[in-house]
C-alpha cells in the first residue's frame, strides 16, 4: 500500500529526527535520563547494562555481582555496539530502530481491527476509531517513549516484543507471536502473563482468517509446547553462552525477591524499605499473588475482547509489578488509545489524566528535593509514587468499566444510553 | 649525613630473637614539627613453637594463644587505629607502615584451611574470640566485610612448611577504638602495664592522640633452614601527641589564656585591649616530661626484660645531639648514646620511677625527618544522596624512581563501583599506568566489594584513580540508629612493591576512611506506608474485582429493598427464613 507508506514515513522519520537531534544537540541528556529513576530501573538501566557488557568483554562474570540484572543474550549484542562514551549516537540509533519497530507493531496491531471486531464480539462504535497512524504516531510522540528511548532503557527492548506479540497475536501468525512472547518473557518474565489473553487473540484471528475453528485443546497444548521449547532454548542459549545458569538467580530471582530497594515509580520499593523483617516473605508472596491474579480473573470475563484484556494486563504491569518505569506506562497509553470506542463511556478521564500530569510534574521535583535539596524526605516521592498508580489504576477500572458497558449494549440494546447498575 | 640515620635505627630497631623464650619492649621517642611528639611503643614475646603447641604459654599470653589454635590462625595482624597521618609534615610513617591500619579496626590473618568454606568458618570463630578479647564489634565482620586479597599482602613469617593457608581479610571503618580495647591489649602484656614502659600508656592521653594505632602481629619465625622455630607476637603502640594539648592537667583540660604577667608578649603586633597581648613565637622546641605528657609516671624497668645487652635499653629518644635531655630517677639508669649521638637510650631502673625532663630550647638544627616514599588522599566527589564517584590521588614525589604499587579497596556491597568508569590517569604521560587488576564485584547483603590494581607511577607524577558508585537504599532496619551521619567506606590500602624496603613486612600507606551519606527512608512511618500502599493496591484491586464479579443491570431493574438498617435487618432475616424453610 504506498499511499499508507507515503503516510507512514513523514511520521516515522519525524520521530527519529526528535530521538537523534535531541541527543546531538544536548550531549548530556542521554546520562542524565539514564540516571532518573522514574526511567531507568535496576532491571533495565543503561549504566548497569553497560558495567555488564564491561565485564562480559573482561571475563569476569557480569552475574557473579549485585549490579547487573539483565538478560544475558544483550551482553553480546551490545558489546558489538562501538563504546558510548566515543560514540553516543550508535546505542541511540539501535533504540530509535526498536521504538520504529515498536509503532510498526503498533499499527499493525490497530490495523488488524481486533479492538472493535472480535470472533465473539462487534462493537456497536464500532466506527468511533483512529487511523492507526495516529496510534502509532500517538506511541511515537508519546514523551515518555522519548525519553525512554534517549536513555536508553533496555525496557525499550521488553516494550518491543510485547507489541510484536500483540501484533502477530492480532494476526493470526503462530510461529512469530511464540518467538515475540518468548522474548518478552526471557527479557522481564512478567509478560508470560499476557500469554493466555493473546492466545485467545490468536485463536480468534485465525479462525477469522482461515474460517474455520481449529480444536482448542491441540492448539493451546502445541502453542504452550511451543513456547516453552522457545523459551528453554533462549535460557540455555544463554547458559551456553556465560557458561553457567547463575544468570537465572541474578536476573529473575531479583525480580521475585526485589533485593535491590532503588526508588521507582512504582508501590514495591518502599513498602519493602519500611516492611518489618519477619512478614517479608510473605508480602512477596502476597504482592506476586495480586499482580498475578488479574490474568485468569480478565481473561475470563473479556474472553470475547482479548486484546483488550492484553492492553489492560499491560497497564497492571505498569502498576503492579515490582520494577516499574515510566516506559511500562508509555506501552499501556500508547495502546489505551486502540479503545477510542470506550472514551465516550468513561467516567473519570480528567481525574485520571489530571493526577497523571501532576505526578509527571511533581515526581522528579520532589525527588530532587528529598535525594539532592535534602529540604524533604523519601515521603515527599513515595507520596507521588501513590498518586501516579492511582492515576494509572483509574484509566485501568474506568477502561474496564467501559469495555463492560459497551459489552451490555451489544447484549441488551434497550439499556443503551440509560443509567445502569452493577449488582 | 643525618637523614638516613633514622632510618638505619628504625630498621634495626626490632631485635629479631629466634628460638629461646624471651621478651623485649622498647619506647621510642621521636620530637615531630609543630609541637608534636611520637612515641613508638613495641612489644615482643616469643614461644617456642613445641612450647605453644603443648599450650605451655609463658611470655604470649594464654587467652590470645587459645584463640589463635582454636581457629588455626598461623598468622595474625590486629590494628586499631584512630586519626590520621599527617604524611605532609610529619614525614615517613613509623614501621613504615607496616605495623598501622586504617581507621577503625582492621584485621588479616592466614588460616589454615582445606577448603574456602572451612576457612570462612574458622575465620568466623577468629573474629568471634577476638571480639569478646578486645571489646571490640570485631563479630560484626561477616562476609559483607571481608576480602581476600590477593596481591595487597605476604606472610611476614615463615610458614614453609604449612601448605593451604587462606588469607582472610575484613575492616570494621565504623568501630571507635577506645579504653576498651586498650585495657585488653595491656593484659597481654607479661608486665600488665604495672611496669616498663607499658606503664605509660593511659587511655585519656592515647585516645586524645593526633595519630594512634594499636596493632598485635602474630607470625612464625624460623631460623633459615627452617628448624627452631618460635611463635613472635609483636604489640606495637605508635601515638602523635600534641605536647601542649597532653600537657593539660586533667581536671583543668580547657586552655585559658594565661595572666599577662606570664606571657611575653610580640611588641612589633599591636592589640586592642591592656589585659592581654600576643604572644611571642619564640620558635623554640616546647618543654616537656614523660609524666606531663603521658599523664603518669613511668615505674620503672620491667622485671623481665634482659638486664644487659642492647636489649636493655628500653627508652630511647631520637633527637639532634644538641637538645637538652636530663634523666630525672632515685634509682640506678645507663644512658647509652647511639648513631652519631641523634639516640640517646636508657636502662631503666628497676622499682623506681623515671622521668626524662626536656627544657625548651631554641634549636639551631632542625629536625630530622624522612620524606615518605608517595602521598596518597582519596575523597569522594559529587552531590546528593543517590551517586557519586571517588577519587585518589596518588603522588609520588622521587624524581628519579619509579614506584610500583599495589592498590586495595574493599567497598561495603550498599556502595555499587562501575568498574567501566574507572579511570587511571598521569599527570606526565597518557599512558595507562594499570599493568594488572582484580575485580571481585558486590552481591546485595552478601559480599562487598574487592578491588586491587596494580600500577606503576612514574618519578614526579601524580596518578588519579577515579571510578563512579551509586548509592543502594537499604531496609529500614539496616541503618544504624545514626542514619544521617552516614556509612563509613574503609581506607584504601597501598602497598609500595618497589623499590622494595628489604624486610618482610614491606611499607604501606593507608588513605582516610570516608562517609558515604545514603538516601534514608523516615523512620517513624513503617505502618502508614503498609496502609497507604495497601489502600492504592485495595483501590485498583476492588475496582477491577467488583466489575469482574457483578453485572450490569438497568437502574429500574434493581430490585427494590428498603434502606437503612431496617432494610438490611429485614433482608438478613427473609434469607435466614428463605434457608431455614428449605431444610
Amino acid at each position: 500500500m504506498p499511499a499508507t507508506i507515503k503516510q507512514k514515513l513523514p511520521v516515522f522519520a519525524a520521530a527519529a529526527a526528535i530521538r537523534l537531534i535531541l541527543p546531538t544537540v544536548f550531549p548530556a541528556l542521554p546520562d542524565l535520563l539514564s540516571g532518573r529513576v522514574e526511567v531507568s530501573t535496576p532491571v533495565t538501566s543503561f549504566k548497569r547494562l553497560q558495567e555488564g557488557v564491561f565485564l562480559y568483554t573482561h571475563n569476569v562474570s557480569p552475574y557473579d555481582g549485585g549490579v547487573y540484572h539483565q538478560a544475558p543474550l544483550l551482553l553480546p549484542l551490545f558489546s558489538l555496539l562501538p563504546s558510548p562514551s566515543t560514540t553516543p549516537l550508535a546505542a541511540i540509533l539501535l533504540y530509535t530502530l526498536v521504538d520504529l519497530l515498536s509503532a510498526q507493531a503498533l499499527f499493525q496491531i490497530a490495523g488488524s481491527g481486533q479492538n472493535v471486531v472480535t470472533r465473539l464480539f462487534t462493537s456497536s462504535r464500532k466506527d468511533l476509531r483512529w487511523s492507526s497512524l495516529a496510534i502509532a504516531a500517538g506511541f511515537l510522540f508519546n514523551p515518555f517513549t522519548v525519553v525512554t528511548c534517549i536513555a536508553r532503557s533496555t525496557s525499550a527492548f521488553n516494550n518491543l516484543f510485547i507489541l510484536t506479540a500483540i501484533a502477530k497475536a492480532s494476526q493470526g501468525a503462530s510461529t512469530t507471536f511464540i518467538l515475540s512472547m518468548a522474548f518478552a518473557t526471557y527479557l522481564s518474565m512478567h509478560p508470560i502473563l499476557l500469554f493466555p489473553p493473546l492466545l485467545v487473540l490468536l485463536y480468534d484471528a485465525r479462525a477469522l482468517k482461515r474460517h474455520s475453528m481449529p480444536n482448542v485443546w491441540s492448539f493451546t497444548i502445541a502453542h504452550t509446547v511451543g513456547l516453552a521449547v522457545a523459551i528453554g532454548a533462549l535460557l540455555s542459549a544463554s547458559a551456553f553462552m556465560t557458561g553457567s545458569w547463575d544468570f537465572l538467580a541474578a536476573t529473575y530471582r531479583v525480580r521475585l525477591l526485589l533485593p535491590d530497594l532503588t526508588p521507582n515509580v512504582g508501590l514495591w520499593w518502599y513498602f519493602f524499605i519500611e516492611m518489618f523483617d519477619s512478614f517479608r516473605e510473605f508480602f512477596l508472596g502476597v504482592f506476586w499473588l495480586h499482580a498475578a491474579s488479574y490474568m485468569p480473573g480478565l481473561t475470563i470475563r473479556l474472553h470475547k475482547q482479548p486484546l483488550f484484556v492484553a492492553c489492560t494486563l499491560t497497564g497492571v504491569f505498569a502498576i503492579f509489578t515490582p520494577y516499574p518505569s515510566i516506559a511500562d506506562a508509555a506501552l499501556y497509553l500508547s495502546l489505551v488509545p486502540l479503545f477510542r470506542h470506550l472514551f465516550p463511556l468513561m467516567r473519570y478521564t480528567f481525574l485520571a489524566s489530571a493526577a497523571i500530569l501532576y505526578a509527571s510534574v511533581l515526581g522528579p521535583a520532589f525527588y530532587h528535593l528529598w535525594v539532592y535539596a535534602g529540604s524533604g524526605n523519601a515521603n515527599f516521592f513515595y507520596a507521588i509514587t501513590l498518586v501516579w498508580s492511582l492515576g494509572l489504576s483509574i484509566i485501568l477500572g474506568d477502561s474496564m468499566y467501559a469495555a463492560l458497558r459497551d459489552e451490555l449494549d451489544v447484549e441488551r440494546p434497550e439499556l443503551r444510553g440509560k443509567d445502569v447498575r452493577r449488582i | 649525613m643525618l637523614s638516613f640515620l633514622p632510618f638505619l635505627l628504625l630498621g634495626t630497631f626490632v631485635t629479631r630473637v629466634a628460638s629461646s623464650s624471651d621478651y623485649h619492649e622498647r619506647l621510642l621517642l621521636r620530637p615531630l614539627p609543630h609541637g608534636n611528639l611520637l612515641a613508638s611503643f613495641n612489644f615482643l614475646s616469643n614461644e617456642s613453637q613445641t612450647a605453644f603447641e603443648q599450650q605451655n604459654f609463658r611470655y604470649l599470653p594464654r587467652s590470645f594463644g587459645q584463640i589463635l589454635q582454636h581457629a588455626h590462625a598461623k598468622e595474625l595482624h590486629l590494628r586499631f587505629s584512630v586519626g590520621r597521618w599527617d604524611a605532609e609534615s610529619w614525614g615517613q610513617r613509623p614501621w613504615n607502615g607496616a605495623r598501622e591500619g586504617g581507621t577503625g579496626v582492621e584485621l588479616w590473618a592466614w588460616v589454615e584451611a582445606d577448603n574456602e568454606e572451612e576457612a570462612f568458618a574458622r575465620w568466623l570463630t577468629l573474629t568471634n574470640a577476638l571480639s569478646g578479647l578486645f571489646c571490640a564489634s570485631m563479630n560484626f565482620i561477616d562476609a559483607t566485610k571481608t576480602i581476600r586479597p590477593v596481591m595487597s599482602f605476604v606472610p611476614e613469617g615463615h610458614h614453609g612448611n604449612v601448605s593451604n593457608l587462606h588469607l582472610l581479610h575484613g575492616t570494621l571503618p565504623h568501630e571507635v577504638v577506645c579504653t576498651e580495647n586498650l585495657t585488653p591489649f595491656l593484659k597481654l602484656l607479661p608486665c600488665k602495664g604495672k611496669a616498663g614502659v607499658s606503664s605509660l600508656l593511659d587511655g585519656h592521653k592515647l585516645f586524645d592522640a593526633s595519630f594512634q594505632t594499636m596493632a598485635i602481629d602474630v607470625r612464625p619465625v624460623c631460623e633459615s633452614d627452617g628448624t627452631d622455630c618460635a611463635v613472635e607476637m609483636e604489640q606495637t603502640v605508635d601515638m602523635v601527641l600534641d605536647i601542649a594539648r597532653s600537657k593539660r592537667p586533667r581536671d583543668n583540660p580547657i586552655p585559658r589564656p594565661l595572666p599577662i604577667e606570664e606571657i611575653e608578649c610580640d611588641t612589633s603586633k599591636g592589640y586592642n585591649g591592656h589585659d592581654t597581648c600576643y604572644p611571642l613565637n619564640k620558635g623554640t622546641e616546647p618543654a616537656w616530661t614523660l609524666e606531663e605528657v603521658f599523664g603518669r609516671p613511668l615505674k620503672g624497668a620491667c622485671p623481665l626484660t634482659d638486664e644487659n645487652g642492647d636489649a636493655a635499653n628500653t627508652v630511647c629518644i631520637n633527637a639532634p645531639p644538641e637538645r637538652t635531655i636530663e634523666a630525672n630517677t632515685t634509682g640506678q639508669f645507663v644512658e647509652t648514646k647511639l648513631a652519631y649521638d641523634t639516640m640517646r637510650c636508657y636502662k631503666l631502673p628497676e622499682g623506681a620511677d623515671f622521668d626524662l625532663v626536656l627544657p625548651e630550647q631554641q634549636m639551631t638544627t632542625g629536625l630530622v625527618r624522612l620524606d615518605p616514599p608517595l602521598f596518597a588522599a582519596r575523597t569522594i566527589n559529587g552531590h546528593g544522596q543517590e551517586r557519586g564517584s571517588t577519587q585518589s590521588v596518588i603522588r609520588n614525589p622521587s624524581t628519579v624512581q619509579a614506584i610500583e604499587i599495589v592498590y586495595l579497596e574493599s567497598l561495603p556491597w550498599f556502595m555499587k563501583p562501575y568498574l567501566h568508569t574507572l579511570r587511571a590517569h598521569l599527570d606526565t604521560t597518557d599512558e595507562s599506568p594499570i599493568t594488572e587488576t582484580y575485580y571481585r564485584p558486590a552481591i546485595d547483603r552478601k559480599r562487598g566489594t574487592h578491588l586491587e590494581l596494580r600500577m606503576i607511577i612514574p618519578p614526579s607524577s601524580t596518578l588519579t584513580v577515579t571510578y563512579d558508585f551509586e548509592k543502594a537504599i537499604l531496609r529500614y532496619t539496616e541503618y544504624p540508629p545514626d542514619a544521617n551521619r552516614g556509612f563509613d567506606a574503609a581506607p584504601a590500602v597501598i602497598r609500595v612493591l618497589s623499590p622494595s624496603i628489604g624486610d618482610s613486612k614491606g611499607m604501606y600507606i593507608r588513605t582516610t576512611s570516608l562517609l558515604l551519606p545514603l538516601p534514608t527512608p523516615d523512620f517513624s512511618m513503617p505502618y502508614n506506608v503498609i496502609i497507604l500502599t495497601s489502600t492504592v493496591m485495595a483501590l485498583g484491586f476492588g475496582n477491577i474485582f467488583n466489575l469482574l464479579v457483578r453485572r450490569f443491570v438497568g437502574a429500574d431493574e434493581v430490585p427494590a429493598s428498603q434502606g437503612g438498617l431496617k432494610g438490611v435487618l429485614l433482608g438478613k432475616l427473609n434469607r435466614l427464613r428463605a434457608l431455614f424453610g428449605k431444610a
